[in-house]
């Protein structure tokens, strides 16, 4: 690309040489805002939360504030803050949850795929995506009202039609529940991306598994699981990386309690850093988990993604 | 697809079809069950929102009632709801054409030229998402309060363009993907410039894309409630926050947090059922594209 101009005799006027300078450096006008926002989004607090972490910074606390700490952000932290108590419960949750909603969602996406009526099928389609429409906290407060023991629907139902006596879910089973919650909250996720993912597979591929006479198992497993590798993996990546970031929904729901038995790692940091406003022992945590979710998903996408996902 | 089967004798061929009967009736069964578990919560609050005071929470549950609009009449006096809903509106609506105006062109360069270490910027772009947003957070926090941009409209706004960026850049590659260079060569040799051909035509030709990766954008940001929590007070307060303080005041009022809840969530419903078609491109970062 040419940055000269065709002038006959007399100078480019200033707008002409503004507007060649713009096409000709057309693709760094177009990346520059990008990058900068994205240095200003993953640099800039990744450094921030470090220096943060190695400094006293408690609000209670003005004139202390930027005070070199050495490590005792991370002592604070780890051995009185309950941060480590958090990282296995955030572990038991995103597992759980991942699980169910990845079980849930293929088994939709299988069942759907098969059904025979067009408006049917977009009924399902349409009505199993509807839980993504809610926001956590509004699921929090549905979630509120109908799990109730005293008011709510669920409990009512479960002692009323079955021989069982209902829980009280938030009190007795606090991270099951939570873990339900948010499977009724993602599970579209999954399922329209897997849907998509098996609508994608070739008729032809399926015909001739049929016709070598593979049972409907064994289609999935040689046939359609394979094909949609790519597929399966980016939606449990995504995720994975999501259910790392939940916040909303368990804090509006049970603010990690009873006591810390829901209290993931991202409602210890906020406890942490604006309960308790000591920012430097929720910097520290931060950087913990920031290292660990970036690394483990590195590791993912490294070992097992880009072949055939992206390019 | 019952007669596709080669024939063979007639009574294999009736257990054949019994058997796939069976089959089917099982699987409506089943999507039915999810179906009620999906909308029986939903079914459940706005019912709720429309019943009146004595019946919102009685036990066993009034199935027929005369629906009232009471507890719209009783939200609609909520000041601070109306305002933190327009400001919802305001804030996300307006991320959102900026995170598009930053992403769609950062995605055409990604697409169209030969970026040196083209994967790692991706893979970069990625990791945007993988940051927790309480990490996040708390060094906005503290610039914030330093650059007076807590509690500020402008300040939320720049929050949710961090949200979204990533989406917005990644799926919008995908659909420049699937646009034929073709296009824009022919509209070179017409005489436009790179600029031109970009605003003339791959853009209206990537419209579908924009349009369903907007909503998902507008989606992520209308529902999220930690940086509202953290950044915000009064002035630029969201709708998300107002639903959270109402849970610990309003709990005796259930009528009025079930028209709150409705409220929050109705707008998003008609969003996600216009761009179902798009949803599955969107969310899985473009990797599925057709549907």
């Amino acid at each position: 690309m040419s940055t000269q101009t065709q002038s006959t005799n007399s100078e480019p006027s200033a707008l002409v040489r503004l507007r060649d300078l713009w096409n000709a450096y057309l693709p760094y006008w177009f990346m520059t805002p990008m990058v900068l926002v994205m240095l200003l989004i993953t640099v800039f607090p990744g450094i921030y939360d470090l220096y943060l972490s190695l400094v006293k910074y408690k609000l209670t606390d003005p004139t202390a504030i930027g005070q070199f700490n050495g490590l005792e952000n991370f002592q604070t932290a780890f051995t009185s803050g309950g941060a480590v108590n958090s990282f296995t419960i955030t572990i038991l949750f995103v597992v759980g949850a991942l699980a169910f909603e990845t079980g849930l969602g293929f088994l939709l996406a299988a069942l759907v795929t098969g059904v025979k009526s067009d408006r049917m099928k977009t009924f399902y389609r349409i009505a199993f995506i509807l839980p993504m429409a809610v926001a956590p906290v509004s699921l929090a407060t549905i979630s509120r009202i109908m799990l109730n023991s005293e008011v709510g629907v669920i409990p009512y139902m479960i002692t009323q039609y079955t021989p069982f006596v209902a829980p009280n879910f938030l009190s007795d089973l606090p991270l099951l529940t939570v873990i339900l919650v948010d499977t009724w909250n993602w599970t579209p996720f999954m399922f329209i991306i897997f849907y998509a993912g098996m609508s994608s597979v070739p008729d032809t591929l399926l015909e001739a598994a049929r016709v070598d006479g593979a049972p409907l198992w064994r289609r999935y497993v040689h046939v359609i699981i394979p094909y949609m590798k790519p597929v399966l993996f980016v939606a449990i990546l995504i995720r994975l990386i999501d259910l790392f970031r939940t916040f909303g929904l368990v804090f509006s729901l049970t603010s990690g309690g009873p006591g810390t038995e829901t209290e993931l790692v991202s409602i210890n940091i906020f406890q942490t850093g604006f309960t308790f406003v000591d920012l430097g022992a929720a910097s520290a945590i931060a950087v913990v988990y920031l290292i660990g979710i970036v690394a483990l998903c590195n590791i993912l996408i490294i070992k097992i993604g880009f072949e055939g996902v992206w390019e | 697809m019952a007669t596709t089967d080669s024939p063979k004798e007639p009574e294999r061929r009736m257990s054949k079809t019994n058997r796939e009967r069976l089959v089917s009736v099982g699987r409506h069964a089943a999507l039915l069950a999810w179906s009620f578990v999906v909308l029986f919560p939903l079914y459940w609050v706005v019912s709720m929102s429309l019943k009146p005071p004595s019946e919102a929470i009685s036990l066993p549950p009034d199935w027929i009632f005369l629906p009232t609009v009471y507890n719209y009449m009783q939200l609609l006096q909520q000041s601070s709801f109306i305002a933190a809903f327009a400001n919802s509106v305001f804030m996300v609506s307006t991320s959102v054409i900026l995170v598009l105006l930053i992403g769609v062109p950062a995605a055409y360069v990604l697409s169209r030229y030969d970026i040196p270490k083209q994967r790692d910027v991706l893979v970069w772009i990625l990791s945007s998402r993988m940051l927790p947003p309480v990490a996040v957070v708390i060094p906005f926090f503290v610039i914030f309060r330093a650059l007076n941009l807590y509690d500020t409209r402008i300040g939320m706004i720049f929050m949710y363009i961090t949200i979204n960026i990533s989406v917005v850049v990644w799926v919008m590659k995908a659909f420049f993907d699937g646009i034929p260079e073709t296009l824009e060569e022919a509209a070179r040799v017409d005489g436009a410039t790179q600029f031109q051909a970009f605003r003339k035509v791959i853009l209206p030709a990537a419209k579908p894309g924009i349009f369903s990766v907007a909503i998902i954008s507008f989606i992520f940001a209308w529902i999220e409630l930690l940086f509202s929590l953290v950044l915000t007070n009064n002035n630029a307060t969201t709708v998300t926050m107002q639903v959270y303080q109402f849970i610990g005041v309003r709990q005796i009022e259930w009528g009025m947090l079930a028209a709150a809840t409705t409220a929050t969530i109705l707008p998003v419903v008609v969003f996600v059922i216009a761009v179902n078609k798009y949803l599955a491109a969107g969310l899985s970062f473009g990797v599925v594209v057709k549907e």
